[in-house]
């Protein structure tokens, strides 16, 4: 039916019937969209769940779709439960997450609140300041790599300002390794965290905060009660984004240790990596990541219920 | 309540000088409209007065007590902003009691005020309403609720109605002159509206290009124009200009308008002034301020264009070049193409140098 036939006899239907018919071509419409999203999301998620209740590998000589025939029930989630080195990874990441996220919301905050007033030079170190953000991570974890070798400029640095000779090996260092890890992590991601931040405080109105100076209040004042209220939402965006990604940290930590030393700076991704490379034991892998992606929805589900809360209650 | 004093205000902004020599004082508890075209400095002049611009040459004083490097917090200065600048995430409570929490004031004390401020503004059944979604009447007392909470001295209003529509503003022009009578204070009122000026100002100021032009009560101003500008912005539609030449005649002094033909004898004291006059001068009468007479008396002129706008009616004339206008009652019967004969009212006329623009005065 063309939509000139529809429009035509359109006057005589009932509301509901017309109604009925537009859901029906809108369904047709999206039809292709709605198979393709099926395609690139359910059905991977369907076959994950499939293969994880098997002992399938890529090694085991089978086809995929025939993975029943390695049926092994739930014992790759009871060894989920069990194995310690996938909880200190997510540990670890955990770890990084909780350090990384709050230096990178503060200094870009920070950052933030200086570049909303002009001051010369400010496109300048504008550019400077968003590079980071530009180099590709594997690249960022050759700099960081180089920088934090024992010979590298790091100790050289701390060497000329504290007036001795410095040769701490960075990335050998379990302790170490994970600070210059979270450095790297800081340094590439600040300014990211930096501009979001910064259109939400251009976004602020001046007279509002013109007015609240009229009215006495003070610089930290303005900020507690103007600026932060009105950049909730952005905030909240910012440090999402920013945990999401955390979570998945890999490309410039994998190049800087591998995850070493030892297991010193294995992360979730770089554990489930070493896992599917090296062990190859997919049926495992994919019992892991589903309980990755089940424990990150609830915990996502909780904290957007909580915010969803304060902010009513608000 | 303060009177302010601008000595030999000057502010410019890289080579562009927006306020070019402002000398003004303002009376303790007066209203004060600085009026208008956008572009004239009258609102960097508001913006010096509240702290928000420093000033590049001469001073302010509020009472005796220069302002120089008083931070804007510490002026004592109710500002009322264009656009209200209502702190929208907060309720009306919280808007209306800001200044006082950021000070940390007791309790008891805020609270007191806080219905004081809005049982006189009829806020009290807002307080606790968020202050986004609320009409453009009630922010407006809320804009003034919150700075009246602080007890300024002066009050400054930016444009307060230029955002509101034609028929709530003459509600709103009311409201506010009955706030200013309650409060008392010092108020300048920042406007290019010369309606809102005259209704509402004890004097206008009228600034033109940076340069003040004439302060004086509202028919002063209306009445005996300081100079060209004033004569045309004040009034609508603005006083008629009529380029003519005094010539001296056998009984006395009439201005030569030129394809008009000659004015009717003026009086002594205009006469006087006329001479005074180096070359030409500019002939002004209010539209309002003529009458229709019989072919041969007044200026003849054609009937170009009639706007009836209800009450009354303005008429565009033209001849040879020259145009004026004329409001007459709504029933006066003038078609287009007419030729009609205008007579200013004798006590109306004014006369300007054409040279300076200045007005010619009766001494």
């Amino acid at each position: 039916m063309t939509s000139a036939e529809i429009s035509k006899d359109m006057p005589a239907r009932p509301a509901a019937r017309e109604a009925d018919e537009g859901a029906r071509l809108g369904l047709r419409l999206t039809l292709p969209a709605q198979l393709l999203v099926l395609f690139i999301s359910v059905f991977p998620l369907l076959m994950q769940l499939y293969i994880s209740l098997t002992d399938w590998s890529p090694l085991s000589g089978l086809g995929w779709p025939r993975a029943y025939e390695l049926w092994n029930g739930f014992a790759n989630y009871v060894d989920v439960a069990g194995d310690g080195r996938l909880w200190s990874a997510l540990g670890r990441t955990a770890l990084v997450m909780v350090v990384c996220v709050p230096v990178e919301f503060l200094l870009g905050l920070a950052l933030a609140t200086l570049f909303a007033d002009s001051f010369p030079g400010k496109r300048v170190f504008y550019s400077i300041l968003i590079m980071p953000m530009m180099v590709v991570p594997a690249v960022a974890g050759y700099m960081f790599y180089m920088l934090f070798q024992s010979g590298g400029p790091v100790n050289d640095i701390l060497s000329s300002l504290l007036g001795m000779p410095v040769t701490v090996a960075w990335l050998s260092d379990p302790m170490l390794a994970m600070l210059a890890v979270m450095v790297a992590d800081i340094w590439q991601w600040t300014p990211l965290m930096f501009l979001i931040l910064l259109a939400g405080l251009v976004g602020v109105p001046e007279d509002q905060m013109k007015a609240a100076t009229l009215l006495g209040a003070s610089p930290w004042q303005k900020f507690r009660t103007i600026v932060l209220p009105r950049m909730k939402t952005i905030i909240i965006i910012a440090l999402a984004i920013r945990v999401i990604e955390c979570f998945k940290i890999f490309d410039t930590l994998f190049i800087m240790t591998g995850g070493g030393p030892g297991v010193a700076t294995e992360t979730i991704s770089v554990y489930i990596y070493k896992i599917t490379t090296q062990d190859l034991i997919w049926g495992y892998v994919a019992a892991i990541a589903l309980v990755i992606l089940l424990v990150l929805s609830v915990a996502c589900v909780w904290a957007i219920k909580r915010m969803a809360r304060k902010e009513r209650a608000a | 309540m303060t009177a302010i004093r601008l000595e030999n205000l000057v502010k410019r902004f890289g080579g562009f000088t927006a306020l070019k020599s402002m000398d003004l004082s303002i009376g303790d508890g007066e209203f004060m409209a600085l009026l208008g075209p956008s572009g004239c400095g009258k609102s960097t002049t508001m913006n010096m007065i509240a702290g928000m611009e420093e000033p590049s040459e001469g001073r302010i004083l509020f009472g005796d007590r220069d302002m120089a490097g008083v931070a804007m917090g510490r002026r004592g200065v109710g500002f009322v902003f264009q656009n209200y600048a209502i702190f929208t995430h907060m309720t009306v409570r919280q808007n209306l009691d800001y200044g006082l929490r950021m000070a940390r004031s007791p309790k008891a004390e805020i609270a007191r005020r806080t219905a004081a401020i809005a049982d006189l503004l009829q806020l009290g059944d807002l307080l606790d309403r968020p202050a986004s979604g609320l009409s453009v009447n009630i922010l407006q007392r809320v804009a003034i609720g919150r700075s009246a909470m602080m007890e300024p001295a002066i009050f400054l209003l930016d444009e307060p109605l230029s955002n509101v529509d034609a028929a709530f503003r003459a509600v709103m022009r009311t409201e506010l002159k009955h706030i200013q009578r309650e409060f008392r204070q010092t108020m300048v009122y920042v406007t290019h509206d010369q309606l809102e000026a005259m209704t509402m100002a004890d004097r206008i100021a009228v600034m033109d290009h940076g340069v003040l032009q004439q302060v004086g009560t509202p028919l002063e101003v209306y009445n005996n124009p300081a100079n060209v500008f004033v004569a045309r912005f004040i009034g609508a539609p603005g006083m008629n200009l009529l380029a003519g030449v005094p010539v001296e005649g056998a009984e006395g002094l009439r201005i030569d308008l030129g394809a008009l033909g000659r004015s009717a004898v003026l009086d002594a004291p205009l006469a006087a002034a006329a001479r005074r006059a180096k070359g030409g001068v500019q002939f002004g009468f209010r539209p309002e301020q003529v009458d229709l007479v019989a072919a041969g008396a007044g200026l003849g002129m054609t009937v170009g264009f009639v706007e009836r706008i209800g009450a009354r009616t303005i008429v565009h004339l033209e001849r040879d070049g020259i145009t004026a206008k004329a409001v007459f009652d709504n029933d006066t019967r003038v078609l287009v193409g007419d030729l009609v004969h205008l007579a200013p009212h004798p006590g109306a006329l004014r006369l300007f140098d054409a040279a300076t623009g200045a007005a010619l005065r009766e001494v």
